[in-house]
């Protein structure tokens, strides 16, 4: 009796919660979803922390001195350097989430409809994050990001027409004093962007998500949050295992010292989850054919509902989740020839991966997709 | 009575798995918080105040130094701070004050830290008209009452920071601070 | 200025239990380098004797305080010690709450060459441990057919071999408190072990705690696993 007037209470002030609520009890889920299914939740989870951990770095961050107030925070902020380690390890591990995400999505065809806009979502907060990731390496001041930055800006200005205007704007002028301070804004405000991201991806997921015939359906609390609880547990040990024994993963080593304009490096590495698309636009000397390089790249990922030419009842075929392992295996291999600096061989791979890049999206998807169709 | 029986172990048996069930979503359910715990804990503790402000907030003063009937000027957090050590004539004449009769009633003990009770650490502002106070060297104006005068409305205190007379409503405030041995009381 | 700090360091071996330095020289071993290693703080103590004597007149610390010796396993008193023996600029003792005192060591003195602050300075060479180890022992006399530019010193490990810095060790330049014998390589090896700390202050309490985060964390998985398992036997 009681029950019902809780219910009733909070139903009649704040419906939201007790549909929620409703919902969560109702059995409307698949039986045997993989706990790869997590990986929006992991991802949600990744991004609070990432806010949390930044929010306190922020209090004691300074962007006219933004190596010393790195440093400042590992010395004298309690339990600073673990914070900052929260802060970079989550960077790391949040991109081995998203890459993960994409490939699944690539492999299972999550892109087909009704999920195209989930899939737009998901390559939008990819590349959201990827911008956010790079302003937050360039908060850091140390030598590679100091560098980073003022090839950026400098590139801006030598940008025509309105890519350069919007790029100048963004960077307000040349790298200067006051650069850091609009980027620490930005960066934030990028981040809560991903939440709005996040949001339409989770509101564009749902109804493509299917029911499976002839299976019991079940409701996800408690199963589904038993199985994401046991996700998040096996990411946490993952994280840690970074966090505590590897804590400058994927980082350039010039970026533990701080940056400054008498010790110019002669190649610039990026974080590891920007080497790929950092190699692609390697291969080319002009700022523009750069950009261009990394929209197309970008632009391959959203056509795939298009590029895609199976019918809406293809069942998964084996050619095409070779090939997908195959498009993993050559972002991978861009990645090792990106990180390996500037030598003929690499510029040799690095051709040979990209060409096969945008080969797999514009000729093998469209060719095996449509082979495979009934 | 064999349907009882089936029926009794029937029940036992969902009791049983029931609880089974129960102990483990228990244990990972708590294990769960304790991780959040973890985790959160840094992020919090973190906000507090760092190395340097909690120095500057932690300020260590030596008071043995200190002449009888005499008071030293310290700032802390922006305050003038009065560190005064009493006589004993001054501690025997304001011991058995009656707080009632006071305009801020307060009594002796209040005022001092126990075990160290010839030592009186006020903030040295006035709570009138807020100027700072004057009578920390013996030979200042100091009032009536031996203690403080202040010189913009006329407050009186005693040797304890105890208003005794003049428009000031409330008696001077204590900064926190504990005595970490006879010679050296720390702040904050 | 020397024997204080014997004085300070004796007191903290003496309570700490002394340890003489082992060979660990050959083949060169920090022990904190490896996945589980950890600092050595006999041997931090001895290196910071060695930054206090030979390095602290030209180059700085700028990103510790004195309080931050806590960390090498002396006791408060010792450091409160130690930094009331230092003289500011403005010529009142140091705090163990003050910044370390920058030598604002000039460039011109050095043909041009400014002493780098060496609170990061295992990060900004290239070979980090050991090279600072080589720099420090590398200084030989200049072999025939080398002509040395005024003002350098050839050194075996800097590249280009001219460095501007003069030889700042010579062996038996301190005398270490626990009765190590002070040899050149040994207070190199002391005081690069010394700079590691200072990169890397954390490194102990990192793997301390990451130890007992993943073993928790394991044990999480699993019975996470284990309830997932058994809630969804109860529902086909």
């Amino acid at each position: 009796m009681s029950e019902n007037v809780k219910q009733s209470w909070s139903a009649t002030r704040l419906p939201a919660f007790s549909q929620w609520w409703a919902r969560s009890k109702a059995p409307t889920y698949a039986p045997d979803g993989p706990y790869l299914a997590a990986l929006p939740a992991l991802i949600t989870g990744l991004l609070i922390l990432l806010t949390l951990s930044g929010l306190v770095l922020a209090v004691y961050y300074n962007p006219s001195h933004p190596f010393a107030s790195l440093q400042f925070i590992a010395w004298n902020v309690a339990n600073g350097w673990l914070v900052r380690g929260f802060h970079a390890t989550g960077t790391t591990i949040l991109f081995g989430t998203i890459y993960l995400f994409l490939f699944r999505g690539i492999a299972t065809r999550a892109y087909k409809a009704p999920g195209e806009l989930a899939w737009f979502a998901t390559v939008a907060l990819y590349a959201l994050l990827l911008l956010t990731a790079w302003l937050g390496q360039t908060l850091t001041g140390g030598g590679a990001a100091y560098w980073s930055l003022k090839n950026a800006a400098q590139a801006a200005g030598l940008l025509g027409g309105a890519p350069g205007a919007v790029a100048t704007w963004f960077f307000g002028g040349p790298a200067g004093h006051g650069t850091l301070a609009r980027l620490v804004v930005f960066h934030i405000a990028l981040a809560l962007l991903a939440f709005a991201l996040l949001w339409l991806y989770r509101a564009a997921a749902k109804p493509a998500a299917p029911i499976a015939t002839g299976a019991k359906p079940v409701a996800f609390f408690p199963y589904y949050i038993a199985q994401y609880f046991a996700a998040f547990a096996i990411l946490a040990l993952i994280f840690s295992v970074f966090l505590f024994f590897a804590p400058h993963f994927g980082e350039n080593p010039l970026d533990l010292v701080a940056g400054s304009d008498l010790v110019v490096p002669t190649t610039i590495t990026p974080p590891w989850y920007l080497v790929p698309l950092a190699a692609m636009s390697g291969l080319f000397t002009s700022p523009a054919g750069a950009i261009w390089v990394v929209v197309a790249a970008l632009a391959v990922l959203f056509a795939l509902p298009w590029l895609d030419r199976s019918g809406p009842r293809t069942r998964h075929g084996g050619w095409y989740r070779f090939f997908a392992v195959l498009l993993a295996l050559d972002i991978l291999g861009l990645s090792l020839a990106g990180a390996a600096g500037p030598s003929l061989i690499t510029a040799i791979l690095t051709i040979l991966f990209t060409f096969w890049y945008f080969l797999h999206f514009l000729v093998l998807t469209p060719l095996v997709t449509a082979l495979e169709a009934e | 009575m064999a349907e009882m029986l089936e029926h009794a172990e029937q029940i036992a048996e969902e009791l049983i798995s029931e609880t089974k069930r129960d102990f483990l979503k228990i244990l990972t359910a708590m294990s769960g918080l304790v991780g959040l715990g973890a985790l959160a804990w840094p992020l919090v503790s973190a906000l507090g105040p760092d190395a340097d402000s909690a120095a500057a907030g932690q300020m260590i003063v030596d008071v043995a130094g200190i002449p009888e009937n005499s008071a030293i000027r310290v700032v802390w957090q922006g305050l003038p701070v009065y560190i005064r050590k009493l006589t004993k004539q001054q501690m025997a004449d304001n011991q058995f004050v009656v707080p009632s009769a006071l305009p801020d009633p307060a009594d002796y003990t209040s005022r001092v830290k126990p075990g160290y009770e010839s030592y009186v650490v006020v903030v040295g502002l006035n709570t009138g008209t807020p100027c700072e106070l004057e009578g920390n060297a013996p030979s200042d104006p100091r009032g009536p009452f031996d203690g403080w005068l202040c010189p913009c409305d006329g407050s009186v205190y005693d040797p304890l920071g105890r208003v005794r007379g003049g428009p000031a409503p409330r008696n001077l405030a204590i900064p926190r601070f504990t005595f970490l041995n006879a010679a050296q009381i720390q702040f904050g | 200025m020397r024997r204080l700090f014997a004085a300070a360091l004796a007191l903290g071996f003496a309570t700490a239990g002394a340890a003489q330095a082992d060979d660990t020289l050959s083949p060169l071993h920090f022990q904190s380098q490896g996945v589980f290693g950890s600092y050595d703080k006999a041997a931090l103590q001895r290196g910071f004797l060695v930054y206090e004597t030979n390095c602290a007149a030209c180059h700085a610390l700028n990103a510790l305080h004195y309080r931050d010796l806590e960390g090498l396993g002396l006791t408060p008193d010792e450091v409160a010690g130690i930094a009331a023996s230092v003289k500011l600029a403005d010529g009142s003792p140091a705090t163990l709450d003050s910044r370390f005192k920058d030598p604002h060591a000039k460039a011109t003195t050095f043909g041009g060459a400014e002493p780098p602050d060496l609170s990061n300075i295992v990060n900004a060479r290239p070979g980090g441990l050991e090279y600072i180890y080589n720099y420090l022992t590398g200084y030989v006399p200049a072999p025939d057919g080398v002509t040395l530019l005024p003002g350098r010193n050839y050194n075996l490990a800097f590249p280009g071999n001219q460095t501007a810095m003069p030889a700042p060790l010579k062996g038996n330049d301190v005398t270490y408190a626990d009765g190590t014998a002070a040899t050149l390589p040994q207070e190199a090896q002391d005081v690069t072990a010394f700079l590691a700390w200072t990169a890397d202050p954390n490194l102990d309490a990192r793997r301390e705690i990451g130890i007992r985060a993943v073993m928790f964390l394991v044990f999480l998985s699993i019975i996470a696993i284990a309830n997932k398992r058994k809630t969804w036997r109860e529902t086909v």
